[in-house]
């Protein structure tokens, strides 16, 4: 009896201990810009604004992070802008030209609210979106906050689910922030 | 093995809002609101900025200390990755300049 319950114990213990190594023993990447642009929007969508289309870019984005391997995932400047770019692409709002965008966008990354561990980990991503009409004039200011969770189902490594998350929460801020741009009323 | 299955699954990182760049009545604020709203969030700001250091330097020294047998991913637990000082200094640094683009064209003197 005792060495069924020794065996039992052992057995309960290297289980827990491969599923924490299976969270922890890994190297974290950066967040994939393909998962954090958004695809074609639905016909079903409401229409962006006719004087926004094919005339915005991504001029500048701020307040990313480079990943570092032995750390958390992150997200960057670089990637953040492509996935944005991406999104504008795929909405037909992109400008052909640099010379035919009327609407630039600036993007201040405020930060990610991460967990530091768990089994479902929910990502906040906090942006700042600043629109500018062709006169330089601000056009939208919105400052959005959202959420995403990967499950543990999502992926059993930690590190992968963190960046599930952090794609997550970066795609619907992008999505949140075209929500906004399709009720203005540019001129 | 039970405080570290509790922890994996309790150490989300807290819930807050930042500080909006445009909020509802900005421009009904006159010149004295406005040099009021800057000031107080320059203070704010910079005490987050503190505060973000702060974590920051925590945050380095437990993952030193996760290293400890038994009790390092404990310790890793208690990392705070929420960003809320950084999110807050640099929302407000925002919010001023937007305040301070108002007070422009209003032709408040600085």
């Amino acid at each position: 009896m005792h060495t069924v319950r020794t065996r039992f114990e052992q057995a309960v213990k290297l289980s827990a201990l491969a599923v924490l190594l299976g969270g922890l023993a890994a190297c974290a990447s950066a967040a994939d810009p393909t998962a954090m642009a958004l695809t074609a929007p639905a016909a079903t969508e409401k229409p962006f604004p006719v004087p926004l289309q094919h005339a915005m870019c991504v001029r500048t984005v701020a307040g990313g992070e480079e990943t570092n391997p032995l750390w958390a995932s992150k997200v960057g400047d670089a990637g953040f802008k492509t996935a944005l770019t991406t999104s504008l692409t795929s909405a037909n709002l992109e400008a052909a030209a640099e010379t035919d965008c009327h609407y630039p966008i600036d993007v201040n990354l405020l930060g990610l609210s991460q967990p530091a561990m768990g089994f479902d980990m929910t990502v906040t991503a906090h942006v700042n979106y600043k629109v500018y009409d062709s006169a330089g004039q601000p056009f939208l200011l919105e400052t959005l906050d959202t959420p995403y969770t990967a499950k543990f189902g999502d992926a059993l490594v930690g590190v992968q689910r963190l960046k599930l998350a952090n794609e997550g929460s970066i795609r619907e801020s992008i999505t949140a922030f075209f929500a906004k741009l399709r009720d203005t009323t540019p001129k | 093995m039970l405080a570290v299955a509790l922890c994996l699954g309790g150490c989300a990182a807290p819930v807050f809002t930042s500080v909006a760049m445009s909020q509802p009545g900005d421009d009904a604020l006159d010149c004295t609101a406005l040099h009021q709203q800057i000031a107080d969030n320059t203070a704010a700001g910079a005490a987050a900025a503190r505060a973000d250091k702060r974590t920051e330097n925590g945050n380095v020294a437990k993952t030193v200390g996760s290293a400890i047998p038994y009790v390092g991913l404990l310790v890793a637990a208690t990392t705070d990755l929420s960003n809320q000082d950084q999110v807050k200094a640099r929302a407000l640094a925002d919010r001023n300049e937007r305040l301070a683009y108002l007070a422009k064209q209003k032709g408040c003197t600085p």
